[in-house]
Parts: structure tokens; C-alpha cells; sequence
């Protein structure tokens, strides 16, 4: 808006020849000498650089002119016309100075992580969520109510001890794996905590891997009929994908049904049937698809269940060899057993196979379970045997049995009797006891753990997954350290079995040896040996399950202790590209060296062990400044070996005093604005090149960021902040007596749906005025209750989009529950808290904090004389009370149609109707929630999209706004306005030129002495 | 913060806060700093706990203990005890019923001091027991809350009742879902305990981090440099603490030495497992009576032998291993493993008993229960504990009796009602603890 100013003479001079006399006139009186009044020397201000200055000052100062509050009454008071050239001049004097400062980054401070930055950062870091920062002690937000600035982030001893423990947490977290290191979710100290972790690694792995037979069959048929589906150019490996199927093994499982091979005289018994039951899947029509598919789905697991019943009951069985005087639980013995069932999974016993002219051999009856040391093998022969009684598929004519058993073979070979082994008991494979024992060997007592799962190797995974299955062995191996411990254990607890000790015998400490010198191991070996030989009636394979046990055994041993010694340089290699992650950037020559020769000395000096030295190196990773500051070092600049090329932004106009930041600052400073957290790999490798300065890049990088789950963080903590309701979670205010249905599920549900709706409105680019006129938002099982909407199935995590929000009353920001019950004092609502939160947070009119003393209203409403609208209305009644409640209590009481706790109601606690109509200032009508809406559409929508611009400018910056972002700030708001996206705003923001740069240390001396003064 | 107020609210706090960095320690009451007339009272004397474990029970038919004082007659077994028996307790007839019923070993012992029921199957999730409950209230202004030793290296794996054979390695669980690593070096225990590497290593991190401030403060901008001064004034101020503490550290050393008290001398335990056990068993007790008798910690505990234990005893003269020879558990071999593993008790009273504290003995002012998971080990009979209380704690424990609860009903002759009645005496109040929520009668 121009002024009558804009056109005139020159700010300085306006200043001496009106400014200046007026104020010695009417001001300085109270307002100069040795204790001005309000501590406000208006005689200091002698030229326009001291008044800008002190810009926000003045600004102020002509508000109170304006409205008449200065100078006070009993003063002279000067004519109308005086006052609102004086007015003037501020404005004309603040819009020059925030054109001429217009971009300027301003003073942002090296800041420490925020305590959120910090969980986020050590999640992204080390891939375990593991919300340290919750010992700290709370983060105090600056003037634009944002935790994440220099201003206010500070540093103590205290802080410090906290810091100190954080780190170590996350060291006794990580464990060293052969070429490098992992992290778990709790400390990895204790041996039982170390085979939790990779047993959890490896567990999770087998039940990820998708080896239902249905699910192949199913997909079959959708290859078979991919013209039919609308797929013509579907392949069987597109098919697997688009049914997150195995394409491994659906070729393998695609032919044995449907492409009559050389092999086909096999296609009898089993084979036959399935084929039969395969041709008999329907095709697909026109019919309603549900059905369809339910019908498909029924066949297929039919299909299923008919394979999974001919291989139980044809999988082969084994038992531990016989040796005299040694339990069947031995475990070189049992080892043997073990292997067996491993190595035939895929094969199929013919001895289950009845001829039709024999008839069917009697059923046993079913052993008893087998005491200690027994073997299991006799009874689960006899539980099988029963299972399998009847079965008629197991018919084959006798005259063909060649050919037969073939077919049950082929068959065995496509469809293993399992795909792995995750639990086993002591009497495997009956798992009818002994639950819970994961990839366990079965021994008695000592530990021990066995690899099952041939078939998955061979059939489902393809090479990454073969490879990644094969790393978490290795790794488990490597961490925790069982083949050894195994061992140990075996040596001095039963190994003695061989001496006829019986089976919980051990041997005493060997004499000079370490128990797993080969020279123990084999001397063992060749008594087992010896023991095998001693009887003619042991089983002949004993000697050499006996051979291949020790052998394991030692050549494990021996090549665990090979990648042991190769490991640790590997393990600095890791500890520096961990530090590098840490610091943001690349590590200097000199910090390279440094941490490694620390590692060193850790070990030569203070001789610590190599995985204690690991460990405090990374401790004083996490401690460097570097990690738990935000830095934007020149130096990282300087590192850079290729300037920005082509900026596609320009750095022409950059005043002296600005320096743009480096790539590595600025990846950083993007990370944390999107995502409350450390850059990612893609973000480094474009510091790196030295191009994220280009415009499409750094707007390509944006884009990514914002689509990327961890934008969590940014509706988390920008959201959270700004609409002031990061804290809800801890919120006790809610008398649980009187509102039953607040409970800890409700309370984290509303706590979650603003940040539900803000990540949905980023990551979809939804326009800015949604947050305010959106029909829609997001509801849980709790939430959905709570707002008498349908109900929502499932567990609390169970999050789902409704789009008819609006028809609950629901939708947007103003009307969610988190804000509602927060905003209301306990047992009744509040307007004015309500009405509050609207204009200061959602609009940012900033309102002065109320007086001192202020009546205070009734605490229940159930027990008050009068509804809270009619107090409030007397209240207004007293003109000192009104100028500020006149803002802001009409919001608050069109929301009168929701309870404390956020409930939609007709009346309030003491059953008096609720009134939800109000007159908005400037006299506007409305009710409800849509009244609020129209309200702002109509008078209010600029100052709500400056206001989002500005503080979403302030969470980016990590500072509090100042004069010189205003012109960004209204360019912003006139793109909003026209129904632009988030995405825009997020454009507008991170290519401006205060996001770009930085103030150049010197300036930024100079500027901060200035502020001082 | 101001520079030191000893008897201030604030030091409560500080001292916590001290605590998370490993720093804070109290120091040991030192004769030559006190003047007749300023001797503290017997109450200012620290109480101290020690748990001694053995597993598999002992010898039936040489345990028991009948009449008090001087007068009391203590079988053979007990008869280790002999000279100490005017300050010790033999209680008989208790029992844990949250590991009776589930199975024998591992069952027997993964609740015996907490009394909390325990998870079969691959996660092992117990109760928190009462040495690291007394640990959690005393031990904050010690050097370690508490040390946990073992003469056994644990073991892992199942057992056929299908618990985990960690509730036979460990006695003591800080939480519910992980028991304490158990140290079997004496060397490394002692480091811990009086190197206080945990600090001494929290020094030189500090040191670099210190280095890396000032050499960025030295770089950043006027602005910036007070956020880094900032920093760098913490990592100082806690760096001084733990010199401080250091420095006094080594005044004590100083003047004990110069009073010939024998705090510290005791030396470095060489690298490795010792070979033989009755010299690892010592060392363990020589550990905890040096940190007791420093007021290094105030709570201890020691797993002798685990429960299927495989420990040796080739010098009693027994040729099987431990958990092979309890399951005779009634003949002379067995008596003298079960009378080694008391002996060390009567070791380490010995050994506190003749460190004068005050009027009295270190021993006057703790309590070392010795106890097993089961009594009569061939019927893995755990329906009574043998267990032996050494100790006055401070006056407040009647010594010098033969207790017996074994007829005195299932109610009242728990564990837990023993273990509340001791936490009582060590400053911790509780309502119930395990099962209990009734304190030992006459205890």
C-alpha cells in the first residue's frame, strides 16, 4: 500500500523536520532522562539508522499512537492529523527498510539439536528409533514458538551428563558384524541379548518371505489368464511382482501344472490330481468379481491344502545313529539326525507308499514322549503313521510303483515338506512341545542353534535374497559367537558322556589348551571315535557323523577367528563412514587420522578390547560439537572441490555481507526443515557433486523429501509447535471420573490425527486452505468412536482417510479433538482459550497477555449458575476486558457445540442447550464451525496465509522472523491465495535467498554487536 | 552452579546427575580424619548387601544349626561358621513358591530372589531381584551401584522344562527382561571397581571433545562462538567434577596408606580365568570385601556356582562335575562341595569382621545371605532354602540364632517376607515385594 509518504521527501528528512519535534513535544516529558518511563529513551533515537534499529520498537509505538493509548490522558494530546502522519512514517520507514533488507538469511545461531532432531537423527543414523532425548529435559521454544533455534536451544553440565549417557546408550546398542556394524533396539552387552537380536533378524526374515502354495497356484492362473485379465503382455515374473510372489519359484511351480514336459508320464498320483484340480480353477467372466475371487481363492486353497497333506504325510524321517553307551541327544549323533532332515526336504519317502493289492499295515498306536537322551524318532514314526491311516492318495497300483514313486518324487521336488525350520524342541520334529525355541537345535540343555532352510534357498529367495539370508547366518554367528559358546557349553557339561559319565557329564578344564583348540576338539573327536568303534553293533555312518561334527565344529571356529582378525580394519572403515553420516559431511583428512589414532590409543594405551575401543569411539562421535551442533561451517565450503556450477540461482545480487551456504550446510538445513533430521545419502551425494544450489535441483531434492515418510517429522514438530499441541501427550487436565471415554488410547489418537492430516496436506500438496476448510481428516478405531463416526475395525494403529468428515462435523484443523480438549480448563470449555488458540496460533494476531488479575470463572460446568456464554458476556461488559476478548471469545463460543473433551453435543454439562451462534469482530454472523470458515474466507484468509508462511518461514530458518522476510512472506501469501499447494509455499521457501545464505562471520560479528547495543 | 554445599537440596540432584556420568563416589570413612569427639555415630555407617549363591543344594544330612549365641551347635557342614556364630543367622524352612511347581533348575532359581513368576521359551523375562532393588536405593552415591561376580561363566540354551537356561546362569536382574552381565575376571572387576574406568574412559572422551570445541570455537564467527563457549563450558565444568573426584580419590589413597590401613593395596588380579577355583572364589570375596570395606559399592553379589553348575572339584577330591555329584547329593563328596562353598561366606565375614568400622566391623554393618535354589539336590527338592545371614546390619539384625520356619505354615515362611524384612533394614520400604507382603516374623 502506498502512503502519502512513499512519494514525499526522504525518510531522514521527514525524521528532523516532523518526526522528531513531535516526539520532543508530546513524548519526552515521561519518556527521557536519567529513569524514562517504561525504560523507554525516546531522546536516543536522534537519527533514522538509530529508529531502524529499533524498527519493531517504533512499530509499536505507533500502534499505541494510533489507538489513542499515547500519550496518556492527563497529557497534552495533539491534534488527529499529527498523530497519523507520525503513524505513517513508521509504516513508509519499516516497508523501505524490509525492501532494502528484503532476503537478508539474518543471525541464525550454531544450534544444538533439538531434542527431537536428536531422536530423529539417531534413528536415521543408526536405523533404530531409540527415542533417547525422552531423559532430556524439555526444549524451550523462541518468540515464533519454534524449539529449533540458537536462540533458545542452549547447553549445561546437566545437558551435557544427559548427552553423555545418550551416546553410550547408542554405543552398547551396536554390534560388529563382519564388514561393519549394526544397531539394535536394546543393548547388545549380554549374550542372551545378542542371540535375541539376530535370532529376531533372521525369524523376521523367514516369515517375510511369501511361501504360500496358494498364492502361487493363484498367481498361475492369473499368467494363464493375462490376456483375459487385461494383462496380454504380462510375463510370469510381472505376474510374481504384481502378486508379491517368489518368480523363482512360480516358473518352477508354472510347469508342473500347466506345461506337459519330456517328464510327462509322470503326471499320475499326485501330480495328476493336482493338475486336475488346477484345470478345474474357474476362468475368468463376467461375473461379479468378488465372488469370483472368493471362489478362486477357495480352489487354490485347496490346491494348498492337498500339498501340504501328501507331503507331511510322504516327508522323509530320520534318527540320530546308535552308538552304545552314548544318549541319542549326543550332540555329534544328533547333529547327524539334524542334517538328514535338512538335506531331504525335497524328497519323498516311498515306504509311504501302499500297493493296491497289499492290505493297509495296522496303525500303531502312539508312543509315549521319549525320556532325556531318548531318541524321539520311534514316537513321531507312530504319530505320522496315524496321519497318514487312510489317506487313499498314498494307493499306487503295485504294478506301477517305478513309476509312481517318480511322480512322488517330482512332486516332493516342487513342493518341499517345509521351506524352513524356525523353532525346534527336543523332539523334532514333533513341535507338540517345547514352543518357542527359535532356530534351536533341540539339545538338552546346552545352547546350540541349527540352519533349516534348504528349500527356501533353493526354491524362493533369488540370489540378493540368498545372499542377504546367508549375511544374517553369518552375522549371527559372528555376534553372538554360538558355534563357541555351543562348544564351551557341550565341553564342560556333557562331553563327559563319552567317558560313560552319562549325559550330563562335562570334562574338566583341558590342561594347557584353550577349550576350543583344535587340538581339545579332535582329542574329543578320536574318543567319540573310539566309542564308535568299540561295538559291532553301532550304527556303521557313526564315525563319520562323528568326523563331520568336530570338523564343523573346528573349521567354524577356526574361520570365525579368521573373519574376526579381518573384520576390525573393515570396522574402522565403518567407524569413520558412521562419523562422516554423524558430522553431516565429509570428514576432513586431519578428523579422519584423528579418530582413528583415538581408536589406538583406546586400544594400545588403555587397552581396551577391540569392541570396547569401538564403542567409545563412537561415543565421542556423538559427543563432537560437530554431530550434536548444527554448524554452517565455512570450512565444509572450502572442502568442496567443484564450485556450484551453472546456479540456476543467482548469488549475483548477494549483498558483501552474505555468503551462500555450502552444499553440505544447506542439505543439512533442507533436512531438518523436511524432516526433523539428518540428511540421507541422496541429499550427501548432491552436496557432494556441488549441484544442490541448481533451482530444479534443490526443487527435484524438495519434492522427494516431502513425498518421503520421514516428513513425519516436519508435521510432527513444525505442526506440533506451531499449533501448540507437541505437548499433548503428557496432558493430565482431564478428570477421567467424569469423561470415561478420555483414556490413554484417546488421548495418543487425538494427539495423532493433526499430524495424520498436516503429513497427508504435505506429502499430497494439498492447498494451504484446506487446513482451515478441508472436509476431511483421519480417525483411528478411539477416534472414530469418539466422533460417532462409523466404526473403524482393527488395532489402534489402523489409521483411515474419511472424506465425508464434515458430515460428523469433523474436518480440517478447527474442529479436532487434540485442539478442543486442550484448549478447555478440565470439567468445562473454554471460549476464550479456544477463541485464543484461533486468532494467536491459526490467524497469529499476536494478543497481549491478559492483566494480572482477571475474575475467574466457574471450574465445573455441570455445577455453574449460568453457561460459560453468558459469563463471558459479562465479562465483555467491562470495556478494559473487552478490547482483547472482543478479538477472540466469538470463535471459542461457535464451538460451543463441543464438550471438554472435544465430544459434539446439544447441551452442556449441566444440560442447558448450547448456543454455537456468535458475532465475529466486525460484526459478522455465523455459527459452528462452517460459521468460523466463512468468516475467515471472508475477512481473515490474508492473514492466515501470512501468518503459515511465517511461521512455517521461522521453523525453516531456526530463527524468529524479522522486517526483511516480510516481502517474502506476502509473496507467499498471494500464491497461497490463488489456491496454491503446500508444495509452493516448501518452493518458495527453500529458494529464497535467506534460505540460501548466510550471514558472512563477519557481518554476522557485526550484526549481533549491533543488536546489542 | 556453586562451587560445593555438600548439605544442600541441590546435592541430592548433583549427585544424580554426577552419577550418569560415572563420576560421583563416596568416600571411605578414614580414621585419621576423625577426632574422638567427631566420630560418627554407628548409624552413619553405610549398610552393605551381598548375595553368595551356590546351586543344587547341599548335604541334608549335615546342615542344621539348634540353639543361639555361643551356645548354638552347627552341624558339620555349618561348622565353617564356627568362629563367626555369634554374628550369624541360620534360617531354615523358607521357600520361593513362584519357582516351585514349574519344573526343576532353571525354575527353581530365575525367580529365587525376586519372587516374580518367570517366561518359558525363547524371550526370558523375570523380576527384578532384591539385591539390585537395594542397589537402586543405596547405591547412587557409590562408585558402582552394585558389583555382580560369578566363578561360573553363564550359560544359554533350554532345558527340558523349556525355560531358558539364563535363569540358571543369573541371580541378579536389574529389569525384568535382562539379568546383569556377570563378571568372571577378577581383573576386570577390580578395574571396575578402582581404575574406575568408566569415568576415566568418560575423561578422554571429554578431553577430545573439549579439543574439538575450542579448535571450532577458535573458527566460528563472534555470533556463533558463545553457543560453542557454551558447550564448551559444560564439557569443562564435567570434566572438572571427575577430576575432583579423582583428585580426593587419591587424597583418601594417600592418607589411608599413611594410617597402614590396608584400603587398596590389595593387587591387581592377573589377566585371565584362574586356574584353580578356590583361588578365583577368594579373589571374588577379596573383591567384595576391598569395595565394601572402601565403600566402593554397598551391594554385592556372587555366584559360586550356578545352578547345573559344571564346575570341577579335583581338589576335594570329587572326580564328577557339580551338577553330576548333587544328584547324590547325600554322600561325603558332596557334603565337601557344599562345605567349600559356605566357606567362602566364612571367608569374606572373616575377612570384614576383622576391618574395624567404628566401634565395631565392617561385617557389624551389612548382611551376606548365602543361599542355594534347592535343599536335598537328587529330589531337586526346593519346598526349603538353605539360607545363612552374616551380619548385624548396624545393630538392627539379631544375630547369633538358629531360625526355623519350616512348620510355621506356607504364609509365613516366604522368601520375599525375608528379603522384605532385610530391605526394611537397608532403608527400603516396601509393601510387598514377590509374593510377600508380610515382613519375617522375628527376624
Amino acid at each position: 500500500m502506498l502512503n502519502a509518504w512513499a512519494a514525499g521527501p526522504p525518510l531522514a528528512q521527514q525524521f528532523a523536520q516532523t518526526v522528531r519535534p513531535f516526539v520532543a513535544k508530546y513524548c519526552f516529558e515521561c519518556h527521557s532522562g536519567p529513569s524514562p518511563a517504561a525504560q523507554l529513551d525516546l531522546k536516543s533515537y536522534a537519527t533514522v539508522d538509530e529508529v531502524l534499529r529499533d524498527n519493531a520498537l517504533w512499530e509499536l509505538l505507533a500502534e499505541r499512537l494510533a489507538r489513542k493509548e499515547m500519550p496518556p490522558a492527563p497529557m497534552p494530546q495533539p491534534p488527529d492529523a499529527q498523530r497519523e502522519k507520525i503513524v505513517a512514517w513508521v509504516k513508509a520507514m519499516r516497508a523501505d527498510e524490509a525492501r532494502r533488507t528484503a532476503g537478508d538469511p539474518g543471525i541464525v545461531l550454531a544450534r544444538r539439536l533439538s531434542n527431537a532432531e536428536y531422536d530423529y537423527t539417531i534413528r536415521d543414523l543408526t536405523g533404530v528409533d531409540m527415542q533417547l532425548a525422552r531423559e532430556f529435559p524439555v526444549d524451550p521454544a523462541n518468540t515464533a514458538g519454534f524449539d529449533n533455534s540458537g536462540e533458545t536451544l542452549s547447553m549445561s553440565a546437566a545437558l551435557l551428563n544427559k548427552y553423555l549417557l545418550a551416546a553410550h546408550a547408542v554405543a552398547d546398542r551396536m554390534a560388529l558384524t563382519p564388514d561393519g556394524m549394526v544397531f539394535a533396539p536394546y543393548p547388545m552387552l549380554v549374550e542372551t541379548d545378542r542371540d535375541k537380536f539376530c535370532i529376531a533378524r533372521i525369524v523376521d526374515f523367514y516369515h517375510r518371505q511369501p511361501t504360500d502354495f496358494a498364492a502361487y497356484f493363484e498367481a498361475a492362473w492369473r499368467y494363464k489368464y493375462r490376456a483375459a485379465l487385461g494383462r496380454p503382455d504380462g510375463t510370469l515374473a510381472s505376474t510374481a511382482a504384481d502378486a508379491k510372489v517368489s518368480a523363482k519359484y512360480l516358473a518352477i511351480v508354472w510347469p508342473l501344472l500347466e506345461e506337459p514336459a519330456a517328464a510327462s508320464e509322470l503326471e499320475v498320483g499326485p501330480i495328476a490330481k493336482l493338475q486336475g484340480m488346477w484345470r478345474a480353477l474357474p476362468q475368468p467372466k463376467a461375473a461379479p468379481a468378488d465372488a469370483a475371487l472368493v471362489q478362486l481363492r477357495q480352489q487354490c486353497r485347496a490346491m494348498s491344502d492337498f500339498v501340504v497333506k501328501i507331503r507331511s504325510h510322504t516327508a522323509m524321517q530320520y534318527a540320530a545313529p546308535v552308538v552304545r553307551g552314548l544318549p541319542a541327544g549326543s550332540q555329534p549323533l544328533l547333529d547327524w539326525k539334524l542334517f538328514e532332515f535338512a538335506d531331504h526336504r525335497r524328497d519323498s519317502d516311498p515306504k509311504d507308499l501302499l500297493d493296491d493289492d497289499k492290505p493297509a499295515p495296522p496303525v500303531p498306536a502312539i508312543l509315549r514322549y521319549p525320556g532325556l537322551h531318548q531318541e524321539a524318532a520311534p514316537r513321531w514314526a507312530t504319530l505320522t503313521a496315524n496321519a497318514r491311516a487312510g489317506d487313499k492318495d498314498l494307493v499306487i497300483p503295485a504294478a506301477q510303483r517305478p513309476k509312481y514313486e517318480a511322480s512322488f518324487e517330482r512332486f516332493a521336488n516342487v513342493f518341499p515338506d517345509v521351506f524352513y525350520v524356525s523353532e525346534r524342541g527336543r523332539y523334532f520334529p514333533d513341535d507338540s512341545d517345547d514352543k518357542g525355541r527359535l532356530l534351536s537345535a533341540g539339545y538338552h540343555n546346552t545352547m546350540g542353534y541349527f540352519r533349516d532352510d534348504r528349500p527356501l534357498m533353493e526354491l524362493i529367495l533369488d540370489e540378493n535374497g540368498q545372499k542377504e539370508l546367508n549375511r544374517l547366518w553369518d552375522e549371527f554367528d559372528f555376534i553372538a559367537q554360538y558355534t563357541e559358546r555351543t562348544f564351551v557349553q557341550y565341553y564342560f557339561n556333557q562331553s563327559g558322556e563319552v567317558r560313560g559319565g552319562g549325559a550330563e557329564a562335562g570334562s574338566p578344564r583341558p590342561e594347557g589348551h584353550a577349550v576350543t583348540d583344535p587340538e581339545v576338539i579332535f582329542g574329543l573327536r578320536d574318543e567319540y571315535l573310539a566309542k564308535a568303534a568299540a561295538s559291532p553293533n553301532n550304527d556303521p555312518i557313526a564315525p563319520e557323523a562323528i568326523r563331520t561334527h568336530f570338523e564343523r565344529v573346528n573349521n567354524t571356529l577356526r574361520s570365525l577367528e579368521k573373519m574376526h582378525a579381518a573384520a576390525e580394519p573393515l570396522h574402522l572403515q565403518a567407524l569413520l563412514r558412521f562419523a562422516a553420516r554423524a558430522y553431516r559431511r565429509p570428514l576432513t583428512k586431519a578428523e579422519s587420522g584423528d579418530i582413528q589414532a583415538y581408536y589406538h590409543e583406546l586400544r594400545d594405551k588403555d587397552g581396551l578390547s577391540h569392541e570396547d575401543a569401538m564403542r567409545d569411539s563412537i561415543v565421542s562421535v556423538l559427543m563432537s560439537p560437530d554431530f550434536c551442533y548444527r554448524l554452517d561451517l565455512l570450512e565444509t565450503r572450502q572442502q568442496e572441490t567443484r564450485a556450484p556450477q551453472k546456479p540456476g540461482i543467482s548469488h549475483a545480487s548477494l549483498g558483501p555481507n552474505v555468503a551462500p551456504l555450502s552444499g553440505y550446510a544447506l542439505a543439512s538445513r533442507l533436512s531438518y526443515f523436511l524432516w526433523s533430521s539428518m540428511p540421507d545419502d541422496e541429499l550427501l551425494a548432491h552436496a557432494a557433486a556441488g549441484d544442490l544450489q541448481r533451482r530444479d535441483v534443490l526443487l527435484a531434492q524438495a519434492r522427494r523429501m516431502l513425498k518421503d515418510g520421514r516428513v513425519r517429522g516436519l508435521a510432527t514438530e513444525f505442526g506440533g509447535n506451531w499449533l501448540d499441541f507437541r505437548h499433548f501427550q503428557s496432558l493430565n487436565s482431564v478428570d477421567r471420573d467424569r469423561f470415561p471415554s478420555f483414556n490413554n488410547d484417546l488421548r495418543e489418537a487425538m494427539f495423532e490425527e493433526p499430524i495424520r492430516f498436516l503429513e497427508d496436506a504435505f506429502r499430497r500438496d494439498r492447498p494451504a486452505l484446506d487446513l482451515i476448510y478441508a472436509k476431511d481428516t483421519f480417525v483411528n478405531p478411539s477416534l472414530a468412536k469418539h466422533y460417532g463416526m462409523p466404526a473403524v475395525d482393527g488395532g489402534e494403529d489402523h489409521w483411515v482417510h474419511v472424506e465425508n468428515a464434515a458430515d460428523y462435523g469433523r474436518g480440517g484443523l478447527l474442529p479436532m479433538a487434540v485442539f478442543l480438549t486442550e484448549n478447555s480448563p478440565g470439567l468445562r470449555t473454554s471460549p476464550v482459550k479456544r477463541g485464543h488458540w484461533i486468532v494467536s496460533k491459526l490467524l497469529g494476531e499476536p494478543i497481549p497477555p491478559p492483566p494480572p488479575v482477571v475474575p475467574e470463572l466457574p471450574k465445573d460446568e455441570a455445577t455453574s449458575d449460568m453457561p460459560v456464554r453468558d459469563m463471558l458476556a459479562a465479562h465483555r461488559a467491562n470495556p478494559a476486558c473487552a478490547s482483547c476478548h472482543a478479538k477472540f471469545d466469538s470463535f471459542g463460543l461457535a464451538l460451543e457445540g463441543f464438550g471438554p473433551v472435544g465430544d459434539a453435543r446439544t447441551v452442556d454439562l449441566a444440560g442447558r442447550p448450547v448456543e454455537t451462534k456468535a458475532a465475529f469482530p466486525e460484526g459478522v454472523e455465523g455459527s459452528g464451525v462452517a460459521g468460523i470458515q466463512d468468516y475467515i474466507r471472508e475477512r481473515r484468509q490474508t492473514q492466515f496465509l501470512q501468518n503459515l508462511g511465517r511461521e512455517l518461514l521461522a521453523y525453516a530458518l531456526n530463527r524468529s522472523p524479522q522486517l526483511s522476510d516480510d516481502p517474502l512472506i506476502e509473496a507467499m501469501q498471494t500464491q497461497l491465495s490463488a489456491g496454491a499447494g503446500l508444495d509452493t509455499l516448501v518452493d518458495a521457501i527453500v529458494t529464497s535467498r535467506q534460505f540460501l545464505n548466510m550471514r558472512s562471520p563477519a557481518t554476522r560479528a557485526n550484526a549481533l554487536a549491533a543488536n546489542r547495543r | 552452579m556453586p562451587p560445593s554445599d555438600s548439605k544442600s537440596a541441590h546435592s541430592i540432584s548433583r549427585r544424580a546427575v554426577l552419577r550418569g556420568a560415572g563420576v560421583t563416589m563416596a568416600l571411605p570413612w578414614l580414621p585419621s580424619l576423625a577426632r574422638a569427639d567427631s566420630a560418627p555415630p554407628a548409624a552413619a555407617f553405610p549398610k552393605r548387601f551381598a548375595v553368595l549363591f551356590m546351586g543344587n543344594g547341599i548335604n541334608e544330612d549335615y546342615w542344621s544349626a539348634e540353639g543361639s549365641g555361643d551356645a548354638m551347635k552347627l552341624s558339620k557342614t555349618l561348622s565353617v561358621m564356627e568362629p563367626l556364630k555369634r554374628k550369624i543367622n541360620v534360617v531354615d524352612g523358607l521357600f520361593n513358591k513362584a519357582s516351585v511347581g514349574l519344573g526343576i533348575h532353571p525354575a527353581q532359581t530365575g525367580s529365587l530372589l525376586s519372587g516374580v513368576g518367570i517366561s518359558k521359551g525363547a524371550i526370558v523375562h523375570s523380576g527384578v531381584s532384591v539385591d539390585q532393588i537395594i542397589a537402586n536405593a543405596v547405591g547412587r552415591d557409590t562408585a558402582q551401584s552394585s558389583i555382580v561376580l560369578a566363578c561360573e561363566q553363564p550359560m544359554t540354551g533350554y532345558h527340558e522344562t523349556n525355560y531358558s537356561l539364563a535363569y540358571s546362569s543369573h541371580i541378579s536382574w536389574q529389569s525384568p527382561d535382562s539379568p546383569l552381565p556377570v563378571e568372571v575376571y577378577p581383573s576386570l572387576a577390580f578395574d571396575d571397581l578402582f581404575e574406575n574406568r568408566g569415568s576415566l574412559r568418560n575423561i578422554s572422551i571429554l578431553d577430545r571433545v573439549m579439543d574439538r570445541a575450542a579448535a571450532l570455537s577458535s573458527q566460528m564467527s563472534a555470533a556463533d562462538k558463545p553457543k560453542l563457549d557454551e558447550y564448551l563450558t559444560s564439557v569443562r565444568e564435567v570434566e572438572k567434577r571427575v577430576d575432583a573426584a579423582r583428585k580426593v580419590k587419591d587424597q583418601a589413597d594417600d592418607q589411608a596408606k599413611a594410617v597402614n590401613r590396608p584400603a587398596f593395596t590389595m593387587p591387581r588380579p592377573a589377566d585371565g580365568l584362574p586356574e584353580d577355583l578356590r583361588e578365583h572364589a577368594r579373589l571374588m570375596c577379596d573383591l567384595i570385601a576391598i569395595a565394601f570395606q572402601t565403600d566402593r559399592t554397598r551391594v554385592a553379589s556372587l555366584l559360586l556356582a550356578r545352578d547345573l553348575s559344571a564346575l570341577y572339584y579335583p581338589f576335594l577330591n570329587v572326580k564328577e562335575g557339580h551338577h553330576a555329584a548333587s544328584h547324590a547329593n547325600n554322600t561325603e563328596a558332596y557334603e565337601r562341595i557344599a562345605s567349600f562353598h559356605l566357606s567362602q561366606l566364612a571367608y569374606l565375614a572373616g575377612k570384614l569382621d576383622a576391618m574395624s568400622e567404628g566401634d565395631g566391623s565392617v561385617l557389624d554393618h551389612s548382611c551376606l545371605m548365602w543361599l542355594s535354589n534347592m535343599y536335598i539336590g537328587r529330589q531337586h527338592d526346593n519346598r526349603r532354602l538353605p539360607v545363612v545371614l552374616a551380619g548385624g546390619l548396624g545393630g538392627t539384625l539379631k544375630t547369633g540364632r538358629a531360625l526355623n520356619y519350616l512348620n510355621a505354615g506356607d504364609e509365613n515362611r516366604k522368601m520375599c517376607s525375608l528379603y522384605l524384612s532385610l530391605l526394611d533394614r537397608m532403608g527400603v520400604q516396601l509393601d510387598h515385594f514377590g509374593d510377600a507382603s508380610a515382613r519375617l516374623a522375628e527376624l
